[in-house]
């Protein structure tokens, strides 16, 4: 399974946001790992900590093929992502100025939201952790437009 | 105490079409339920249904998963139902996994747990799913009954309405605490009956209110579970009184032979071998209701319901229009699986829906064959709560069932269910001079008078049609080889003075 560009898009969203808000308190802490993070906490909350670690380790596995920079990626126990912090400060913003490796795990995470619950679903459960305005139709996990 | 002294305990929506009239109205805000049942039983799917009915943002809902299905997994099966709505996820309900702290910590711990997710989100539902797993190794019985009654108490105060759901066993009814401290205990049984699955649930018990006793059918769908009370839905419903109308057949002499036609509110039955006419008399009579403006159901269980009227058509009767202006309904109930209360159901609904005066099912052998294996057993019992039912909101039923020929007997019925019936017509063949005829007597009439004549009737290309005189001639004609007397014909008409008799 290969990231869909309609979820990268969603997942792009997530970014900017997360970088917006990021400027204030925690500047140093990578946007996607935020993003990757609020995923964590909520969907544990829904999920378990041990139906996250599922999910992720999955997740990460379908996105390395796609992103060899998360070969040393590694999922732990209880959810949270190893190596992925390196990584990020490692990338040459200039040449991959999204962090393109986590992008792809965090739409690999969606997507597979989006095959187990549907997409209307996926959208409610991230509206929980982040406001509205991230999503609008143009922003759905099939693309815009799509 | 006086009424307006007592408190006023408020129900909710089951949110289960059919569970409401059999708890009663709804069940009781703040209380503290148990569904219980084996895996497959649709236990979380009735869960889902009163948390969907009753979530709003403001007093939401907790759902609670502990071990076994994962939420993930229970939401993508779950979303196929008609009932789930995606937008209440998780604003107006929130599912929380509390797995890991029932695999590392203590039942003090997991109530902690609910305990504050309660005090955050004030909910109105609560749901533990499976609440068996969560308490799968207590201590001791001790903790077990410390913990379930702090978490009564404490859900209670909250004014949350709580399901517990488990997979108990009967035999556990007596000693696990947890059914003492429930205010309500909903159990459902799913049995394997032959090839069929009989699904049943029971209020086993339900604190502060009536609720229908006894074992209700339920089927789970797409829509989820639906429930059908043993009552029909139609305890609420005020019988009504006897009627001394008379409905008609159409035909003329049949009417006179039951002292004008069937009472209205009767159940009629009409009993006879294979091809003596039982579905034409009873097509000519719902044909006859729509002519006077009574709008009729015909319940069928032996053919399609094109066929159905194509028949009535070969005999100049018109069902096609009157199912177009809405004044008929043909049934046709045979997926070989119902309970008597599905039928009902879809019996009632028609009746409902179209303002029904007459209701014909041919045959009550298809339709006990239209049962699963587990309900034929108590189809004697299901039929009678039926025609109470129908017949106490004015329903005027006529039944038909084939009985075995004999020579040697007269049966009204191969069911004996002939004290289920008002009225009792009876056709039957008889071999007179060379040729296999057609007789028929009417047996009972419960509510008045009625003709003892046996007449000779033929089946024409008008249907059922009386033939002028009464078999006076002849002697055994019920044991269907009759011999012939010296008394001369009867010449004049049978009337109602000379061919009535009285039977209460």
């Amino acid at each position: 399974m290969t990231a869909a560009p309609g979820m990268r898009d969603l997942v792009h969203r997530l970014l900017v946001y997360e970088a917006g808000a990021a400027k204030a308190s925690e500047p140093l802490e990578s946007p996607t790992l935020r993003v990757y993070e609020k995923l964590r906490q909520s969907l544990g909350e829904f999920v378990g900590v041990a139906g996250f670690y599922s999910l992720a380790s999955r997740a990460l596995a379908l996105a390395k093929p796609e992103a060899p920079s998360l070969n040393t990626t590694v999922v732990s126990g209880d959810g949270a992502l190893q190596g992925l912090g390196e990584i990020q400060t490692q990338i040459d913003m200039n040449k991959d100025p999204a962090g393109e490796g986590g992008i792809i795990l965090i739409a690999c995470l969606l997507g597979l939201l989006r095959i187990f619950l549907g997409e209307a679903l996926t959208l409610s459960l991230l509206r929980n952790a982040w406001p509205g305005e991230v999503f609008d139709d143009r922003n759905s996990v099939h693309g815009r437009n799509a | 105490m006086s009424t307006q002294d007592k408190v006023k305990i408020n129900k909710l929506p089951t949110g289960v079409p059919g569970l409401d009239e059999i708890v009663g109205g709804g069940l009781p805000e703040f209380s503290f339920n148990i569904i219980a049942g084996a895996p497959g039983s649709g236990k979380t799917t009735l869960a889902h249904q009163f948390v969907f009915a009753n979530a709003t943002p403001e007093r939401p809902a907790l759902y609670f998963t502990v071990l076994g299905e994962s939420a993930v997994k229970m939401l993508r099966y779950q979303q196929q139902y008609t009932f789930f709505n995606p937008a209440m996820l998780p604003g107006s309900i929130r599912f929380i996994n509390l797995s890991q702290v029932v695999l590392e910590k203590d039942l003090g711990a997991v109530l902690e747990q609910i305990t504050k997710e309660v005090e955050k989100a004030n909910p109105a539902v609560v749901v533990v799913d499976s609440f068996r797993t969560m308490v799968r190794k207590p201590e001791s019985d001790m903790d077990l009954q410390s913990f379930i009654q702090r978490l009564a108490l404490f859900l209670a105060s909250w004014q949350a309405t709580t399901f517990l759901i488990g997979e108990y066993a009967e035999d556990e009814l007596r000693d696990n605490p947890i059914f003492t401290v429930a205010d309500g205990l909903l159990w459902l049984r799913q049995t394997a009956e032959r090839n069929s699955i009989v699904r049943k649930l029971q209020i086993i018990k339900l604190r502060g209110q009536d609720s229908v006793p006894g074992l209700h059918t339920f089927r789970i769908t797409d829509a989820g579970v639906q429930a059908f009370s043993r009552t029909f839905g139609l305890t609420a419903r005020k019988r009504n009184p006897p009627s001394d109308r008379r409905l008609s057949f159409g035909i003329a002499e049949l009417d006179k032979m039951l002292g004008g036609g069937v009472r209205e509110g009767d159940s009629a039955l009409i009993a006879g071998p294979s091809g003596t006419g039982k579905s034409v008399l009873a097509t000519q009579f719902i044909a006859e209701g729509i002519r006077q403006g009574e709008p009729g159901i015909v319940a069928v269980f032996e053919e399609r319901p094109q066929a159905y009227a194509e028949r009535a058509a070969s005999l100049g009767l018109d069902l096609e229009t009157p199912q177009k202006d809405g004044k008929l309904t043909i049934l046709y109930l045979r997926p070989l699986d119902l309970s008597v209360d599905e039928t009902m159901h879809s019996i009632l609904d028609a009746v409902q829906k179209i303002g029904a005066k007459r209701l014909v099912i041919d045959s009550l052998a298809g339709f006990e064959m239209a049962l699963a294996p587990g309900f034929r057993a108590d189809f004697r019992e299901s039929l009678y709560r039926m025609i109470f039912a129908l017949t106490g909101i004015g329903v005027t039923i006529l039944s038909t069932v084939e009985v075995d020929e004999s020579f040697t007997e007269f049966p009204f019925s191969t069911y004996s269910i002939s004290f289920l019936t008002d009225d009792i017509i009876r056709l039957r063949y008889v071999s007179i001079d060379g040729q296999l005829r057609k007789i028929m007597v009417v047996i009972k009439m419960r509510g008045g008078n009625h003709a003892k004549d046996i007449r000779e009737y033929e089946i024409t290309s008008e249907g059922v049609v009386i033939l002028g005189k009464r078999l006076a001639n002849y002697q055994g004609l019920i044991s269907g080889i009759p011999v012939h007397s010296d008394r001369p014909d009867q010449t004049e008409e049978p009337s109602l003075d000379t061919g009535i008799e009285h039977t209460t």
